[in-house]
């Protein structure tokens, strides 16, 4: 085994000479940063494939496999989503399509989409692969642990997906899993369905919170010397914040889902009351349905961050790259994630106004919520502030961060309806609720990883993704996307229920048809142009432009390595050395319009950067 | 440029698309107006928010597009701005949260003259009891319903006797009078939701969850489960006749009660065990 | 404990300190060791998990329409012809709270080298979890055998066996999971693994005695959860 170490060199070692990073020689004392406190880190390289690619310890591999299953999955939620759009806008043409399918289809979709495949996404694929490199880290700190948190992630997708072939199907019972309806006949997948779906979530709760550890330590105990938390890009805050929310979160799905399985597999009565079914008394009795949805909640509303923390992070960055300026307000946007995490844990009841709960919550959790969204609409403001005055490249990726713009607003402010308790409750458990969070935690997201991959995709790969392929990628997406969900917010205020398989023979819907249909043929066209960006990828992986080092000139570390792409280890031999925070652009003075995070300040003498 | 057109005009769309939508909510039939009115003030903030900073987002787009050469402005923060619009925001955040609250606590205060309803839900369908004259329900277990009880009202509980049973999923109400909607359900989740009424409240089994309203308009209206409850959910109707009220005086005696219900059991079994006595 | 050295970095003490630390580059918690930072933030989160769990508790029991069982007779023990309360339970929380000081002197011996003395050490806290456990299966048995079930209960609330059985079960794992553990520190300790800086068998980490001191958080922590499961089970 211990060949598997040689690459590693004793770098912290390095004498009082080159402490200075950078420079040595000409001026000492500005360039000084503190030496190393820990040694380098003891890696194991992987030389068989097996050990290279498949059980690999390398965060960025693990990155990569987590975006690809996490897309895999995302793919079966799409597919899902068509259907389910089949039946609604075209009821004659999905005449294979029961109820219990259509039930289980949306619960399946909820249920992928939302932890499946954001979370999975943003989390374990952009945090694995970001975060070592943007904190100048050699790896995660527990690279074993990481390697075992996506496994348990891909038991958890094959436990999931298993779950379409038991019989009864996968269960039917929302996303929500609202006991009691979830356990009982009735509903489908009421048998192995609720069972496998409560397993993956276990296991899926388990493998994150592997990986959690991970990214919280990296950034916490492993940033290189120089990187205060104050410097790192807001990416690395964004996916730090959503980790601390996951690890506090997940807790309460997991007991959630356990005493749920209880109740099915032994009979016990958490959540289960007297219930009378086709005449007879069941034997459950004496629990509270309530307790679950507030467990579930806890959990549920958190997640909501989970998803879009790391997105609010990464969308700075873009703006910021592509504007070639600074982000606009940097503390307040440290300050608004750290903020909004914490607020998140106090809000969760605001799913629960018309649940039965206690009415007089109502009171607290609409004022909670509403608080939230000023941070929000700070970030909104320095968004739109970094563009001010910019110089902003009309690219690709600039065009999907325009796109998060307009759907984050949009469907941000939908939220203050739905948070204002008394607003919400003609408009709740009506599709103005899922025009809602789709365009907020759906598409907004959606474009926010889409601009990642297009900005990230040279790092990766060292080619360009075609840009001509991108633009028609992303205005079939933003156009198609928003006019699925804008309109369907109209839909909820006429009043027609979520969840509903058919409802048109209901006079005052009868209008709502032609919508329906329109909303359907979009969402096959936005489905569809989804596969233009995995022939771009394939496209662009065989004949795409070499990108080379740093192509977007941006400061922060990820471009910086020796090698790009970078290689096990990210640093070659000498850890990088970080001077400045990761949004020197344009600085009055300077020769180009941005001066990377390892630039010393003997450097730059003659120019006036104000934060450092 | 061209991407800075189509921005403007998905914006100028959205707006146009609101001012002539022939999908808006339907005729409101309860005092919960309201609820319409916060819902409009929202519009109007929210809807002047969203259009103000995607429009200032389009002009960046025109303004500072990539130009080869020109540097960006290099300001990392500027306190004052940032303060001015943390504030303006709290202020419009706080004009939206007191309406919205004034209303709640309205909707969790049920006025005094207002009639119970008791609506039972089950997998799937509804049916109600009223109060009969001594305007109070009795109290119910589950564990009572049978055929002989489809409410499972407790026989000891003397306010149960005179209850009225609708043993249909329409009920009849009084225009112009608040009732308050008690919901419980035998099994799963529910939602007892009428959408020109606006209110609505889940059916919890185990507890009794309540709402009120006060219907002001003449008619019928459709009532829709809005809490999934299995494959059932979306053919879960009911309905709701509002009625003046004289023809609901009339239409409220020809319903029956408890102690009738009982007494007509009672004759039946009379009856079969004297057929089977022949 | 004193600050450890660190080149170029002055400690400054209260929350001025803490500050400096948080603003600092590098490390937050200066000089902890990666995985003990983990394991803190690990056991954070199980915090967690066992809080939803007894707040569900607090809400079922809160809730139950039928009386729930008392305490002191349910968990009672007869005696050489004595009824005695908690008796069991007594001896149980003795025992693991006794393992927590064999681990904490372990963690002592560790740091100071002394192979032996540390090898033993884990090897009674984990006797002393392995009885605690038994005990556990002990109890469990005797109210199977009177006829309490996740599902049913003789003496009132059904919730009562679904609550008790779920969550001191669940301690219970986590009470085996570190029995388990500290029989394979104890065989490294004796070994000499974190002498030679072994590597690790799965993760290739090279071995400290550093790792006794994380199980030994890991320990403590379970102790304390029983503290709270102990008050709220059989106190209240």
């Amino acid at each position: 085994m211990s060949e598997d170490f040689k690459n590693n060199k004793e770098i912290h070692a390095q004498s009082s000479e080159t402490i200075s990073g950078g420079t040595g020689g000409s001026a000492p004392d500005l360039d000084y940063v503190r030496p190393a406190e820990v040694s380098d880190q003891d890696l194991y390289h992987g030389h068989s494939f097996i050990t290279k690619w498949v059980f690999c310890q390398d965060a960025k591999i693990i990155g990569i496999q987590y975006f690809c299953l996490a897309t895999f999955t995302g793919i079966i939620g799409l597919i899902l989503s068509w259907l389910m759009r089949l039946q609604l806008g075209f009821p004659e043409a999905a005449g294979f399509m029961t109820a219990e399918h259509y039930y289980q289809f949306v619960t399946m979709h909820g249920m992928i989409m939302v932890v499946y495949f954001l979370t999975a996404l943003f989390l374990g694929g952009f945090g694995n692969y970001l975060i070592p490199l943007m904190v100048g880290a050699r790896d995660m700190v527990f690279p074993y642990l990481n390697m075992v948190s996506f496994w348990s992630f891909f038991v958890a997708v094959l436990v999931l997906l298993a779950s379409f072939f038991v019989p009864g199907g996968p269960t039917g019972s929302g996303w929500t899993l609202y006991p009691p309806q979830a356990i009982l006949e009735g509903t489908p997948g009421s048998g192995m369905g609720i069972i496998l779906m409560c397993v993956s979530l276990i296991l899926f709760v388990a493998g994150f919170t592997m990986g959690g550890l991970n990214y919280l330590i990296t950034v916490l105990q492993a940033r290189t010397r120089g990187m205060t938390l104050m410097r790192m890009p807001l990416t690395v805050w964004g996916i730090f914040t959503a980790t601390v929310l996951a690890m506090l979160a997940f807790p309460a799905l997991l007991v959630g889902s356990l005493m749920m399985m209880l109740d099915k597999l032994l009979g016990t009565s958490f959540f289960m009351p007297t219930i009378l079914k086709a005449g007879e008394v069941l034997e459950y009795g004496g629990g509270s349905p309530i307790l679950f949805q507030h467990l579930f909640w806890f959990f549920g509303h958190p997640e909501v961050y989970i998803v879009a923390l790391p997105a609010f992070g990464i969308i700075s960055d873009l703006i910021s790259v592509h504007s070639r300026k600074n982000i606009f307000g940097y503390r307040m946007m440290v300050w608004a994630i750290v903020g909004i995490g914490a607020l998140s844990f106090f809000v969760w009841a605001h799913h629960m106004y018309v649940s039965g709960m206690n009415p007089w919550f109502g009171f607290f959790f609409a004022t909670t919520t509403l608080i939230i969204a000023v941070p929000t609409a700070m970030k909104v403001y320095n968004w739109i502030l970094t563009l001010w005055r910019g110089n902003i490249r009309m690219n690709t990726v600039m065009l999907w961060c325009l796109g998060f713009i307009v759907t984050f607003v949009n469907g941000g402010i939908t939220g203050i309806f739905l948070g204002n308790v008394s607003v919400d409750v003609p408009l709740s458990d009506t599709y103005f609720v899922i025009a809602h969070f789709h365009m907020v935690m759906g598409i907004a997201p959606l474009m926010v990883i889409m601009g990642a991959v297009y900005h990230w995709f040279p790092l990766v790969t060292g080619k360009f993704l075609s840009e001509k392929l991108g633009k028609w990628h992303f205005w079939t997406t933003f156009l198609g996307a928003y006019s699925i969900y804008f309109p369907m917010h109209y839909l909820g205020f006429i009043g027609v229920p979520r969840r509903y398989f058919e409802m048109y023979d209901s006079p005052y819907m009868t209008s709502a048809v032609g919508m329906n249909e329109f909303i359907s043929l979009a969402a096959f066209l936005v489905g569809a142009a989804q596969f233009i960006l995995i022939f771009n990828i394939i496209k662009s992986l065989k004949t795409g432009k070499a990108a080379g080092k740093n192509p977007w000139q941006a400061n922060s570390l990820e471009w910086l390595t020796p090698i790009v792409p970078p290689e096990h280890g990210n640093w070659g031999d000498r850890l990088p050395v970080v001077h400045r925070w990761a949004y020197d652009y344009s600085v009055p003075g300077a020769k180009e319009d941005f001066i990377t995070q390892t630039t010393a300040p003997s450097e730059v003498t003659d120019t006036k950067v104000e934060k450092t | 440029m061209h991407a800075g057109i189509i921005f403007f005009l998905v914006i100028l769309g959205s707006v146009l698309f609101h001012i002539f939508t022939p999908w808006y909510w339907t005729d409101i039939a309860s005092n919960w107006g309201s609820m319409d009115d916060t819902i409009t003030l929202t519009f109007w903030i929210g809807g002047g928010v969203f259009v103000a900073v995607c429009l200032f987002m389009t002009y960046c787009v025109f303004k500072f597009s990539y130009k080869e050469g020109r540097k960006a402005e290099y300001k990392p923060e500027d306190k004052k701005l940032e303060r001015i619009l943390t504030w303006a925001t709290t202020i419009g955040v706080a004009a939206l949260l007191a309406p919205g609250l004034i209303v709640w606590n309205q909707y969790v205060n049920v006025p005094k003259n207002a009639i119970d309803v008791d609506v039972m839900a089950w997998q799937w369908g509804w049916q109600y009891r009223l109060p009969g004259e001594d305007g109070k329900l009795g109290a119910t277990k589950i564990v009572n319903i049978n055929d002989n009880n489809p409410f499972g009202i407790i026989l000891e509980d003397p306010y149960g006797k005179d209850d009225i049973m609708i043993q249909s999923d329409v009920i009849n109400l009084k225009n112009n009078r608040p009732v308050k909607i008690l919901l419980r359900s035998v099994d799963v989740l529910h939602n007892w939701y009428v959408p020109q009424f606006r209110a609505k409240m889940d059916a919890v089994p185990g507890v009794i969850t309540y709402y009120w309203f006060e219907p002001n308009k003449v008619g019928e209206y459709e009532v829709l489960c809005a809490e999934y409850c299995g494959v059932g959910h979306y053919a879960m109707r009911g309905g709701v006749i509002v009625q003046s009220e004289q023809d609901y005086e009339i239409w409220l005696q020809e319903q029956q009660t408890f102690s009738e219900l009982i007494a007509k059991q009672k004759k039946i079994e009379l009856n079969e065990t004297k057929l089977a006595k022949k | 404990m004193s600050d450890p050295k660190i080149e170029g970095y002055e400690f400054k003490p209260g929350y001025s300190g803490m500050a400096q630390d948080t603003a600092s580059d590098q490390t937050m918690f200066k000089g902890v060791h990666w995985g003990k930072a983990m394991m803190w933030i690990f056991l954070l989160s199980d915090t967690f998990i066992f809080s939803c769990f007894l707040i569900s508790y607090m809400k079922g029991r809160g809730s139950t329409t039928v009386e729930w069982p008392n305490p002191s007779e349910v968990f009672g023990l007869h005696v050489f012809g004595v009824d005695v309360p908690l008796l069991l339970i007594a001896i149980m929380t003795f025992v693991l709270i006794t393992s927590s000081g064999t681990m904490a002197l372990a963690v002592k011996y560790g740091y100071e080298k002394n192979r032996k003395m540390c090898g033993w050490l884990i090897l009674a806290t984990a006797i002393g979890g392995l009885t605690f456990v038994g005990m556990q299966a002990f109890e469990w048995s005797k109210l199977i055998h009177e006829g309490v079930r996740p599902w049913e209960n003789p003496f009132g609330a059904p919730q009562f066996g679904s609550f008790f059985f779920m969550i001191t079960g669940f301690h219970g794992t986590h009470v085996s999971i570190g029995v388990i553990f500290l029989f394979i520190y104890a065989y490294k300790t004796f070994a000499g693994h974190y002498d030679e800086r072994k590597r690790g068998w799965f993760t290739s980490m090279k071995g400290d005695y550093v790792e006794i001191e994380i199980l030994g958080l890991y320990w403590h922590f379970v102790d304390l959860v029983w503290v709270f499961i102990f008050a709220f089970f059989y106190l209240w």
